[in-house]
């Protein structure tokens, strides 16, 4: 039997009972599209859990800071050392920061806070958000403009409520404008304290100690052991790393981590029952196919069919089916990429979509000539007798 | 008919069994089905075979349709011993030189007539252009080329068997095996089938073989045997 006549009679077949073979393709399909999409985008979705999840426990923050000592020449984080550690691969954002106390005096009060001197980046690495007004930008940090931002209690304290955007307030004898309040999961005081940018306090506040302190956030927590591995070769190229500290939350990250893991591995259980319940039923059906189709078998051996025409024949229904079902999987598994991406406002390398495309292919052939074997070689052994007497 | 063949008598026929037997296995023993059937089939014959039911007429069919091993004897077709070929070379010989016509107007389902005849030509390796010309020539020996891409499942019983006799014809055997074809049909669509084998054999080159129990079809064939409790009589 030729390759070509092969083909046209396996997919002619297949389409005549496609009713018979929804089901089947259905579940392997949406296998083959989950396999695809969990692959494609798992990079994207783990940046955004753990985005969400270092709000509640910061697993993917590295703090570092100077233990600068008494009688010691105190140490700060140096420019090319900032913008070498922001070139580490795995960081996602350094935020460098200093801080004073300052107090504000208002209608003859006088109100102590934390004054923080960050940039712009603050926000995203610490996961901030305004609850009133805005978080300042580039172009206030560049421009050494004078906004501040006020924690919620702070502002609540000072003004006596949180609608306070656009008011001025006396920091050391100079009027900053408010230009939000800050808001999210404001932890260690935060809620107290105000920020302003970095550029601005060091030009304007007296004792404002130099950016002795960083804040660097990571892709993953995948990244975090080796970036914080890295950190102090990184610091030692620029500066003496003496009384450098690198902290990391390891408990928290590990229970993450644990969590994630578990979560992952139902999805892939998930994926792998799928697939397996489809293989499960292109068995299936091909058993009932051969039996309804015994007389069928029977007849074409009287035509002179071989044995290995007869296994060529069900083996390759078996293949169009996996192989169909596959496809269909391949392109919802594209959709839900682009959805995704979408949704995530990203998108992943077009290589790895077609790496999955091609591991796709290659586990329905599997799943096809595994499944189908068996079923295959039954329907080839048939004796024509037996076969065509079948009620 | 029970009589050995020399190789010199044997010079000319398209099938030539000796001393065939056939036995099955039961819970209690063997039953006999064909014990030492000597038969020898020329070309332009149209032999009927008669016997009653169990007789072994449809085991006797099966073995020269190489769909059943003999438990004993030799069958040559067109001069060649076939027992002892593989299963490839018998599915090669029944390919090439044989076409069988079963009872019940066996065709493949949820398919057409173009296609049931399109399956032969496909395991003979036949060019799929030169498909559709060997496909009409058949059906014009059945007269039903105007049915060529009908639904099998639209034919009527006699058509169907019909049907059946031109894909036995498509790949232009030298012997047809027919297992009592006229069996399900009535008298005028039986008569027709065997109109359609006697057209068949007529050029010569070629035979039938059928098993009947029907006397009147029977009469019909150039040659009549017999076959009781397992032996081959020449009637």
């Amino acid at each position: 039997m030729r390759l070509n006549d092969l083909l046209y009679v396996s997919i002619r077949q297949v389409l005549r009972h496609r009713r018979r073979y929804l089901g089947v393709v259905l579940a392997i399909s949406l296998g083959v599209a989950g396999f695809i999409s969990v692959i494609t985008m798992s990079r994207d979705v783990k940046r955004n859990i753990n985005r969400d999840l270092a709000l509640i426990g910061g697993v993917t923050l590295i703090r570092l800071h100077w233990e600068n000592a008494p009688f010691q020449k105190p140490q700060w984080f140096r420019d090319d050392t900032i913008s070498d550690l922001r070139r580490l691969p795995g960081v996602d954002e350094v935020s460098p920061l200093a801080q004073t106390w300052s107090y504000s005096i208002q209608q003859g009060r006088k109100y102590p806070f934390m004054l923080l001197a960050v940039d712009e980046s603050f926000w995203a690495t610490r996961g901030f958000w305004p609850l009133k007004g805005r978080l300042f930008g580039p172009e206030e940090v560049d421009g050494r403009q004078r906004e501040v931002v006020l924690g919620a209690d702070l502002a609540q304290k000072i003004f006596g409520t949180q609608e306070v955007v656009g008011s001025l307030l006396e920091i050391n004898h100079d009027l900053y404008r408010v230009a939000g309040v800050l808001g999210g999961l404001v932890d260690g005081g935060l809620s107290d304290a105000a920020f302003l940018p970095l550029t601005t306090a060091q030009d304007r506040i007296p004792g404002l100690s130099l950016t002795n302190r960083l804040y660097v956030r990571c892709f993953t927590w995948d990244d975090v052991a080796q970036v914080a591995a890295a950190i102090p070769g990184i610091v030692q190229a620029h500066q003496s790393p003496e009384h450098l500290r690198v902290e990391v939350f390891w408990e928290g990250l590990k229970r993450v981590r644990h969590v994630v893991w578990w979560i992952e591995s139902f999805i892939y259980v998930a994926i792998g029952a799928t697939l397996i319940l489809g293989g499960l039923g292109i068995w299936n059906v091909m058993m009932a196919a051969v039996r309804s189709r015994t007389r069928e078998i029977g007849l074409k051996k009287a035509m002179g069919a071989e044995d290995k025409d007869i296994l060529a024949q069900f083996l390759s229904e078996a293949l169009c089916l996996s192989l169909s079902a596959a496809l269909v999987g391949v392109a919802l598994g594209r959709l839900v990429m682009e959805i995704t991406g979408f949704i995530l406002g990203s998108h992943p390398p077009e290589e790895l979509f077609l790496l999955c495309l091609v591991l796709g292919l290659l586990f329905a052939v599997g799943l096809g000539v595994g499944a189908g074997l068996y079923p295959s070689l039954m329907a080839s052994r048939m004796e024509v007798v037996s076969a065509v007497r079948y009620e | 008919m029970n009589k050995t063949f020399s190789a010199a008598e044997a010079n000319g026929a398209l099938v030539q069994v000796s001393q065939l037997s056939k036995s099955f296995a039961n819970g209690a023993g063997f039953i006999e089905v064909l014990r030492e059937v000597n038969l020898k089939v020329f070309p332009g014959e149209l032999l009927a075979v008669m016997g009653p039911s169990g007789s072994g007429k449809s085991t006797l069919l099966f073995i020269l349709g190489l769909f059943l091993h003999p438990t004993g004897g030799s069958y040559h077709l067109a001069g060649r011993e076939v027992l002892h070929l593989n299963r490839s070379a018998q599915a090669e010989f029944r390919r090439r030189r044989v076409g069988f016509v079963f009872q019940s107007c066996d065709l493949l389902e949820n398919s057409t007539v173009y296609e049931n005849l399109e399956f032969p030509l496909i395991y003979a390796g036949v060019d799929r252009r030169e498909r559709p010309a060997l496909i009409a020539g058949a059906l014009d020996q059945v007269n039903l080329r105007h049915r060529l891409h009908h639904a099998t499942n639209h034919l009527s019983g006699g058509e169907r068997q019909r049907v059946g006799v031109a894909r036995a014809l498509v790949n232009q055997p030298q012997v047809i095996l027919a297992d009592e074809p006229t069996g399900q049909l009535d008298r005028s669509n039986g008569h027709l089938i065997m109109d359609h084998f006697r057209e068949f054999v007529k050029g010569g080159e070629t035979a039938v073989v059928v098993v009947t129990h029907d006397p009147e079809m029977a009469a019909r064939c150039t040659r009549v045997c017999l076959l009781e409790d397992g032996v081959l009589y020449e009637r």
